[in-house]
């Protein structure tokens, strides 16, 4: 894994890839949240911002002292001449402007802003308001020396980084109040500790048991206090009991401070030694007769207190009870103050370590561990019985439990719906939330109902306006509920939490993109490898290795075209790379694999380009060497094909021009002998031997133009005399089935550029069929100049061929113009003709820019249309037009 | 009558063609190859010379151009003759310095409208 991380890491080199300004990101998001101070923000925004990925060289961060609207510098980076808390006044400077609308800025060119302060640079600048909490308090100053240097890219970047500076201001300034209201609270509390400290509060049960004997008229009497923890009352003040009970330790129920304590009802005991319940402890006393009362607030107990008689003369009564009433409340309050405020210094002793503390989280990449320790500390120091972090799943849109601590049962795991239980509500509603009584509570969810919760506070994570979590702390006991203070307190963890599950997941972002990356070069069947300035392979992919047999580790480092080319295709291949550098190069060339077999390639070069500056370039191959191999044999193929039909009909038409011209000859000079009958025989070889040779012809037309080997000759010629000179070249056929040819000329014809040649040729085979197909009927060719879309010179010439004849059928029409495709096998038999001539016309209007179409009904005759355009340039279609 | 010297190494076209002109009248006289045809037109007087194009030694084209290269020769009208009615080939036919050109098998109508418009006294 980590060998393969290596390589998607390095495949994009040098400054600026997506993952490294990912990485980037990444530490400058970790740096900020492991600020410690707001001082400490500042300088981790500019440190992270100034990163050779991001190319951020000129920056720094200003605060507004609200007092003169000044602008004082926090942090730097590249701006060697300016003093420490350098103070830009009010009015000067373009970064004003953000500290006064709360928006992002861009100068392009600071030259040309009035307020331009020449002490900086002189190109373009970026300023992004630094703001806590909605409010502005200072700017975020990029800053190039070149006019236009930044984009849309940056300002996402720079608002980012701007808004998680504030968060992390906001929160740094929340925990340092806090830390200074801990400190504060526990420097009174140490200050009152020695006011009233525990010495004060024996002295003050003394004073209530001295009043309470002298009143009661008793001999003496005891108070001892309540510790919850251990279950005990501890002896503080004692009078006249026979010995000095102080400091006893009496369980409950034991003797008759035990036995009050445990029933919460007063006790009179007419004679201590013969009462079963007293307790060992008590045995030496000079004791006869006692009364105790329980020390309490509300039904709480807090201690006990008890009045003995060592006369036994004297006796108790509801006088006496009343009366021993009338001080327990003033002992009890006591009790409670003192125990109220020694819980208290502990607990602000414990926040102000808490909170000194809280830095050694920041930084911490697993998220668990993070948002684990966050909620324990929160427990703590708010003093709740236990809690749960959730993080936000998009995806899902549901929040998913990562730490829980203490809520009776481990809720790690669980998922909650929007709206699902108090983290839930908090998601939906993205405000804190309080809920009193939670069994009580409407919106509880089926998931929780196990819980030994009584009391639940909740809040959001956000990170600016988004979701990313939930926190909730909670009270298992019911005398313990939430306020306002403990929301605050709450608040000072939450920030930190959302920062821990932002930079989670834009760790796990960064981590999915690089190893889809790495997944896909990786797997591509094409051969990938980057390069470096010096054409040095930085990285390669499997498939590279396998086409070029060179290991990575062999490769990496060397020079690509040294390894893979040989001395004759260097030279081309170094001019590929060189050029790749600059523009996407496209090509194909023959390479080298390690063994010294030669490969053939399809090359791509392309330039790896970021932020507008090159960083190497990647390259893709593409073996062809069989697909090179296959067309070398199909061209050869081809090509004995084209040289075996140009012999063959060469061959063939040698005996065909003796049988045809012999044949013509000997027919003239018969009919001049006066022998008719013999003339018509010979006529007949002649008329056959005309026909093979039509076949011949369109055989090798068809053939060359299959070979791509049929040539256009554009010439210049009159099209009305062009079709004077086909009406009369078609005339025989026509009257050979006693049509009657009309010849159409809408309008004038002009000239055309056009191949003069293979134009007739069509026209005559349009005609020619038209006659074949047609009896005592009329063959009509009209021709017409359009003008095409109304552009002067770009003329068409319609030539229709029109016939009253048998027609043709839709399916007929539809293979008409494939070769040796004429409607029917029978129509060949009684019609002649080769199923040539439509394929060739088709083919030929297609070479010269235009083309065929047929209209027909069966039994009532055809039409077909060739389109031309008038002048054909010699050129490729595209090319201007000559003039 | 005019005299016609017709270049032609297949046999069988050059019995046909002769005959065919001789009976139209022509004197004709035959040459073999390109390299007799050039002899031959430059030793004797023709009035007319039919070229067939494809020829041993040297090609039609090539005869052509040596005839109009020769004083004696370069005014003497030239026909060729191609194979297959080939696009191009009476640009080339023209450029090479033909007069103009026929294609085969031959049409002897046309042809020998094509001979009567290059013999003297013609226009």
């Amino acid at each position: 894994m980590s060998a393969a991380r290596h390589t998607a890491e390095r495949l994009i080199p040098g400054r600026g890839s997506l993952a490294r300004r990912q990485a980037a990101l990444l530490r400058l998001s970790t740096g900020i949240a492991a600020a410690q101070d707001e001082a400490a923000v500042y300088r981790a925004v500019v440190s992270g911002l100034h990163d050779e990925a991001l190319g951020y060289n000129f920056l720094g961060v200003f605060l507004l002292d609200e007092e003169d609207g000044d602008r004082v510098l926090q942090a730097s980076v590249g701006w060697p001449d300016v003093p420490d808390a350098w103070r830009v006044p009010h009015g000067r400077g373009v970064s004003e402007r953000a500290i006064e609308d709360g928006e992002l800025h861009y100068t392009p060119d600071v030259t040309r802003e009035a307020e331009y302060l020449p002490s900086l640079n002189s190109g373009s600048e970026v300023d992004v308001p630094l703001q806590v909490e909605g409010r502005t308090i200072g700017v975020l100053v990029v800053e190039s020396s070149e006019p236009n240097a930044f984009g849309a890219e940056d300002f996402e970047i720079l608002t980012a980084a701007a808004r998680q500076a504030g968060i992390a201001v906001g929160r740094a300034r929340l925990l340092e109040a806090e830390r200074r209201r801990a400190d504060e609270h526990k420097a009174l509390l140490d200050t009152m500790q020695d006011l009233v400290g525990e010495l004060q509060l024996s002295r003050v049960l003394h004073a209530v048991l001295e009043r309470a004997v002298s009143l009661l008229g008793v001999t003496g009497g005891e108070v001892a206090i309540y510790d919850e923890e251990r279950k005990e009352l501890i002896v503080v003040a004692s009078e006249h009991i026979g010995k000095d009970s102080t400091g006893t330790r009496i369980r409950l129920g034991e003797g008759a401070m035990g036995a009050v304590a445990e029933s919460l009802e007063p006790l009179i005991i007419p004679s201590y030694h013969e009462w079963l319940g007293q307790s060992a402890q008590y045995a030496d006393v000079v004791v006869h007769s006692v009364m105790a009362a329980p020390l309490t607030i509300g039904r709480r107990l807090v201690g006990a207190i008890a009045t003995v008689h060592a006369d036994p003369q004297r006796g108790f009564g509801p006088e006496d009870l009343r009366l021993l009433n009338s001080f327990t409340p003033q002992a009890a309050i006591a009790i409670e103050n003192a125990r109220l405020f020694t819980a208290e210094r502990q607990r602000a002793e414990e926040q102000k370590a808490l909170l000194d503390t809280m830095r050694d989280l920041a930084g911490e990449l697993e998220l668990s561990r993070v948002l684990q320790a966050v909620l324990e500390r929160a427990v703590t120091l708010l003093g709740v019985t236990g809690g749960e972090v959730a993080i936000f799943d998009e995806e899902r849109d549901a929040l998913e439990v990562v730490a829980s601590a203490n809520i009776g049962k481990d809720s790690t795991g669980t998922r909650l719906a929007p709206g699902e239980g108090a983290m839930g509500a908090v998601a939906q509603s993205l405000v804190p939330l309080i809920i009193p009584s939670y069994h009580e509570w409407l919106g509880q969810s089926a998931q929780y109902s196990d819980v030994t919760v009584h009391s639940v506070m909740a809040a959001p994570l956000m990170i600016g306006r988004r979701l990313v979590g939930a926190i909730a702390t909670v009270h298992s006991d019911p005398a313990r509920v939430f306020g306002d203070e403990d929301l605050r307190l709450l608040n000072l963890f939450a920030p930190q939490a959302a920062i821990a599950i932002e930079n989670a997941r834009l760790y796990a972002a960064a981590q999915q993109q690089r190893e889809y990356f790495e997944t896909l070069v990786s797997n591509s069947p094409v051969a990938i490898v980057t390069l470096d300035h010096d054409h040095n392979i930085v990285s390669c992919n499997p498939a590279f290795e396998r086409l070029f047999g060179y290991p990575r580790e062999e490769a990496v480092g060397r020079q690509l075209d040294s390894l893979i080319t040989t001395e004759a295709t260097r030279s081309e291949a170094v001019a590929y790379t060189t050029e790749a550098l600059d523009h996407p190069v496209h090509g194909i060339g023959r390479r080298r694999r390690k063994d010294g077999s030669p490969v053939d390639v399809e090359v791509l070069g392309v330039p790896v380009i970021v932020d507008g500056q090159r960083v190497g370039l990647m390259g893709l191959y593409h073996d062809i060497t069989e697909l090179l191999a296959a067309r070398r044999d199909a061209e050869a193929a081809n090509s004995a094909k084209s040289q075996f039909l140009a012999s063959m009909s060469h061959e063939l038409r040698t005996p065909l021009n003796a049988i045809i011209g012999y044949s013509e000859m000997v027919q003239e000079e018969v009919e001049e002998m006066g022998e008719p009958g013999l003339a018509a025989d010979l006529q007949k070889i002649h008329t056959a031997g005309r026909h093979l040779l039509s076949l011949i012809n369109n055989i090798l037309d068809l053939s060359k133009i299959e070979a791509g080997k049929m040539d256009l000759f554009v010439e210049r010629f009159d099209v009305g005399e062009m079709l004077d000179q086909v009406a009369t070249t078609v005339r025989p056929l026509v009257d050979r089935n006693r049509n009657a040819l009309v010849v159409e000329r809408d309008g004038e014809l002009g000239v055309m550029w056009s191949d003069l040649t293979k134009l007739r040729q069509m026209l005559l085979n349009l005609l020619s069929n038209a006659c074949k197909f047609t009896e005592q009927g009329t063959v009509t060719l009209r021709a017409e100049r359009v003008s095409s879309n109304g552009r002067a010179g770009r003329e068409t010439l319609v030539f229709a061929v029109t016939d009253t004849g048998i027609g043709m059928t839709p399916e007929q029409m539809d293979r008409l113009f494939e070769a040796f495709a004429q409607a029917e096998a029978s129509t060949t038999s009684k019609y002649g003709g080769t199923g040539l001539g439509l394929a060739i016309t088709k083919q030929f209007c297609h070479m010269m820019g235009g083309d065929v179409q047929v209209e027909s009904v069966p039994g009532a005759g055809s039409t077909f249309t060739v389109r031309l355009p008038a002048r054909l340039d010699p050129l490729p279609a595209d090319a201007p037009e000559p003039n | 009558m005019a005299k016609i010297l017709l270049v032609e190494d297949n046999e069988m076209n050059r019995d046909m063609l002769s005959r065919r002109l001789a009976r139209k009248g022509y004197e004709v006289a035959i040459a073999v190859d390109g390299r007799e045809g050039v002899e031959k037109a430059k030793a004797g007087a023709y009035d007319l010379v039919l070229m067939d194009m494809s020829l041993p030694e040297i090609d039609g084209w090539e005869a052509t151009r040596q005839l109009r290269a020769a004083a004696e020769t370069s005014a003497l009208p030239i026909i060729a003759l191609t194979a297959h009615a080939m696009s191009g080939d009476r640009e080339r036919a023209l450029e090479a310095g033909c007069n103009d050109y026929d294609t085969k098998p031959i049409e002897l109508d046309r042809l020998l409208s094509k001979i009567k418009a290059l013999l003297p006294g013609a226009a």
